[in-house]
């Protein structure tokens, strides 16, 4: 899964078992260096920057999100905050190329997954979205899998034959990376809806994560969760950044200070308008000397 | 905003919960709605005694209003005005349901009493065949389950195909066109079901071709509507959440479907198949017409004619042959005998539903 | 645009003007304590320093006030700059009250009628008087968030140093006198207390820097000199 590029993926599904291991020589530049087997065993890896570059996003006709410039770095979290309707998570689903699902949606501008455009012709969005994954607000396990099925599920759904110690490997790691290992390793066979929302969730990061994406996006993740849960969220993604590329909507202002290192701020001038980012910047620089007057009032809490 | 000026409120009188202005405190024994509803009928006896007008059916329809009035005045008196009508309202409406489960009881009483009659050893395991007078149902039972399941197998893909097809890739007019073809398929009278079976058979088979293929499809054209309503409602139920996150993983669209939807919706898929089989498999006219009557055993559903429990109990009741009684008798039977196997299958679905059925959050 | 948290913003704006009051109490405590000190009054220097509990009072009072705001409201950007400048602000006043308190505590120590050089107390009466308008100016510049005021304090500060620089060379003068040689010692106690005052009034404006601008600079220091000095 490391260092595929997606040129290779033209309009297919890629087997990753067999290009595992093998040099990866790409007609159009340098091989991506990969640290790692791509199944068991990951240690912290450079992970991928994504930009978007002059986005706009439209439903049907109507223009939701204008001329949208900005990156997300790897190995950090960058937090999307915002009044409601703004656009944010609109702009969030655009980057995993979840925005054209919706009936009459479309997209203008580039986003790039280190360099290489996701939206380019040929390129399968379902192979963007193994690259690029995404956990939703309300936690989603699969009610009619096991625990230890749920993980797996991007593996079962994917890919061709894994063997079962291979997929067990996969599965652990991926619990221990969402700090839920411990509490469900008795139970793996049990189905996942049997666990608490906070757990649940987290389930569902172990899910994301089980495919070995290069970025992770996340759409509120906690606003379902009590604040406990929430904490306990917030702390792994603090771990998970040293492994992949984060970005997070929350209509949380102190987890989006608490939780992340860069803050971009989406606003709607009024209802009708596209929303667009104001400004994005280092949290504490947001948060503490705000450059924008629109961004102070907002995080001052000033306006909702 | 400011807070509405302070004299507004002072204006309501200001009640207690705590006291009972209704002036009634008391409470009426738990009996009572039954013992008013006795009592009215008993009432109602004696004044149509009275009145040498005596009939059951009489007596009930009176004693049913004479009860909702008893317990309203009863309990105005005891517990006040408010509870009174409460308590009118609920028995007007368990006499409304018992004016609903009357025909429904009435019917099984009357079909289990003449049925059994008609119930023997000889009726499960003979035919019709050769016999004057006697014999059983066995070429018949065995009929309806054959061309029952044929129907099955055509309707169930299809059906649930085009569910797929309506809820998750149709757009536009295209499943605008099917919605309402759909729709208007079921209404389709079973006769029409039938004839168009016969007419197409005919088509390439010649007239007067009887098939218990073509019985079950007739039964189709009837269960596949039923069978798409049902599947529609039960995939559009599967929370979209769940799609997207299959989605999220980098999943192709199809085997989102397979791999999440449908199990999901299993359950409701597999109650919506049992229900729509219960419902064509007591369909008279279209079998009459594509199966026919035959008295023998068949279990070719691609040679020559079916004999089915519909049929069957149609034909006994028509031409009863010599003895009379038995015919009527082994009539009942079958119609009894259709209504278990409908109550076997409905209560097979409640199973597969509670055994297969997921918490959708 | 709604208003919305109109109790916090009223909140905050009173502990603000709460902890600028605090200039005026440290500001009438100093006009007394120059007037004790041009007539040697030791009952005025003693009323002085029982009222300095007066501005450790609103000292803590309104540090209590903040803090609970800060733990409550989570403030941000603004209005967390204009809190964590508000607590630094009050303790300078705190700072600025206790120096009159040195100055009063160290009158009477040298008598009813002590040997006094008119020229030393006209040189002190005047670093107070400049002590006393940086004080307002800094409390100027705070309210009207005004930079350039803020910075103009470093200038008007060197003239109190420099006065301090002459009471200095005046008490070595004077040192040679035996007799007068303690008074001449209190003197420059006081004039030193008088000149840290100022240096207070100077971090005040240091604050006012950083509210508006968000950055910490120090306007002047022994490794950053002013570059008119």
């Amino acid at each position: 899964m490391e260092g595929r590029k997606l040129k290779d993926m033209f309009g297919s599904q890629a087997k990753p078992q067999a290009e595992e291991g093998r040099a990866k020589m790409s007609p159009t530049g340098p091989v991506t260096e990969t640290t790692s087997q791509a199944i068991g065993g990951a240690p912290a890896r450079r992970a991928k920057t994504l930009e978007a570059k002059e986005v706009n996003l439209y439903y049907g006709d109507f223009h939701a999100v204008e001329g949208v410039n900005m990156t997300i770095e790897p190995n950090k979290v960058t937090a999307l905050i915002g009044s409601s309707g703004c656009g944010k998570t609109t702009f969030l689903r655009s980057l995993n190329r979840m925005h054209e699902l919706t009936p009459g949606a479309s997209v203008k501008g580039d986003i790039a997954l280190d360099g290489e455009d996701i939206y380019a012709n040929g390129v399968d969005p379902v192979a963007v979205r193994r690259l690029i994954g995404m956990v939703f607000q309300q936690p989603n396990p699969f009610p009619t899998m096991s625990i230890y099925d749920n993980v797996a599920a991007g593996l079962n759904f994917n890919s061709s034959r894994i063997p079962k110690s291979d997929k067990d490997a996969v599965v652990e790691r991926s619990l221990r990376g969402a700090h839920l290992w411990d509490e469900v390793k008795d139970r793996l066979d049990k189905p996942g809806s049997g666990l608490s929302g906070g757990q649940q969730q987290r389930l569902c990061i172990a899910r994301a994560t089980a495919v070995s994406p290069e970025v992770l996006l996340m759409d509120e993740p906690c606003s379902a969760l009590d604040p406990v849960a929430t904490l306990a969220i917030e702390d792994l993604i603090g771990e998970l950044k040293k492994e992949y590329t984060i970005a997070i909507v929350t209509h949380n202002m102190q987890q989006a200070s608490r939780a992340s290192d860069i803050t971009a701020f989406f606003n709607l001038d009024e209802s009708g308008k596209p929303g667009h980012l104001v400004e994005i910047g280092p949290t504490d620089e947001i948060f503490t000397k705000p450059k924008q007057k629109e961004t102070e009032d907002y995080v001052s809490g000033r306006f909702g | 905003m400011t807070p509405p000026p302070d004299n507004t409120l002072a204006s309501v009188p200001q009640r207690s919960i705590f006291a009972h202005t209704d002036g009634a405190g008391g409470s009426l024994p738990s009996w009572a709605p039954y013992g008013a509803f006795v009592g009215a009928l008993v009432f109602c006896a004696a004044v149509e005694a009275a009145l040498g007008w005596f009939t059951i059916a009489l007596m009930l329809v009176f004693g049913a209003l004479v009860a909702i009035v008893a317990i309203y005045g009863w309990s105005r008196a005891v517990e006040g005005r408010r509870r009174a009508k409460d308590r009118a309202i609920t028995m007007a409406i368990a006499t409304a349901f018992g004016i609903a489960m009357a025909p429904l009881i009435s019917l099984l009483y009357e079909v289990i009493k003449r049925g059994v009659a008609g119930i023997n050893w000889d009726f499960f395991t003979t035919t019709s065949r050769g016999v004057v007078g006697g014999g059983g149902a066995e070429h018949a039972i065995v009929g309806t389950l054959i061309i029952t399941a044929c129907a099955a197998v055509i309707s169930v893909p299809i059906g649930i195909m085009a569910a797929i097809y309506m809820n998750e890739y149709g757009r536009g007019p295209l499943r605008r066109a099917l919605t309402f073809f759909v729709d208007v398929m079921t209404g389709i009278p079973s006769i029409v079901a039938g004839l168009f079976a016969y007419a197409l058979f005919e088509l390439f088979l010649g007239p007067g071709i009887q098939l218990g293929i073509m019985g079950s499809l007739a039964l189709s054209v009837l269960m596949i509507p039923i069978v798409i309503r049902s599947a529609e409602e039960v995939l559009k139920i599967v929370p979209n959440h769940l799609r997207e996150a299959a989605y999220a993983l980098g999943t192709p669209k199809w085997k989102v479907i397979v791999k999440v939807v449908l199990p999901t919706a299993f359950a409701g898929l597999v109650t919506g198949v049992m229900l729509a089989t219960a419902r064509i498999i007591g369909e008279t006219a279209p079998l009459l017409v594509t199966t026919g009557v035959i008295d023998s055993m068949n279990t070719d559903p691609f040679s020559g004619r079916m004999q089915n429990l519909a049929v069957y109990a149609y034909n006994e009741y028509r031409s009863p042959g010599v003895m009379k009684q038995a015919s009527y008798d082994r009539a009942w039977a079958a119609a009894l005998t259709l209504i278990a196997i409908v109550m076997i299958l409905n209560v097979i679905a409640r199973l597969v539903y509670r055994r297969y059925r997921t918490e959708i959050r | 645009m709604p208003e919305v948290r109109t109790e916090y913003q009223q909140e905050l704006d009173t502990l603000e003007a709460s902890a600028l009051g605090g200039l005026d109490l440290v500001s009438s405590a100093l006009s007394r304590t120059l007037e004790a000190i041009e007539h040697q009054d030791i009952e005025l220097a003693q009323i002085v320093v029982a009222d300095d509990d007066r501005i450790d009072g609103r000292y803590l009072e309104v540090h209590q006030a903040l803090i609970t705001l800060l733990a409550t409201q989570s403030p941000v950007a603004t209005d967390l700059r204009l809190i964590a400048a508000l607590l630094h602000v009050l303790k300078n006043i705190e700072r600025m009250g206790d120096q009159c308190v040195n100055i009063c505590k160290v009158i009477p120590m040298t008598g009813h009628t002590p040997p006094a050089d008119r020229e030393m107390v006209k040189l002190i009466l005047s670093m107070g008087t400049h002590s006393k308008s940086l004080i307002s100016q800094a409390k100027r510049a705070f309210e009207e968030r005004n930079v350039e005021m803020a910075r103009d304090l470093v200038v008007r500060d060197d003239v109190v140093d420099e006065l301090n620089r002459e009471c200095f060379q005046l008490a070595l003068a004077i040192g040679d006198d035996a007799d007068r040689r303690e008074w001449a010692m209190t003197m420059m106690l006081t004039a030193r207390a008088i000149e840290r005052i100022a240096d207070n009034a100077v971090d005040i404006g240091e604050q006012v820097a950083f509210v508006v601008t968000g950055l910490f600079r120090e306007f002047e220091d022994a490794s950053h000199p002013h570059p008119d000095a």
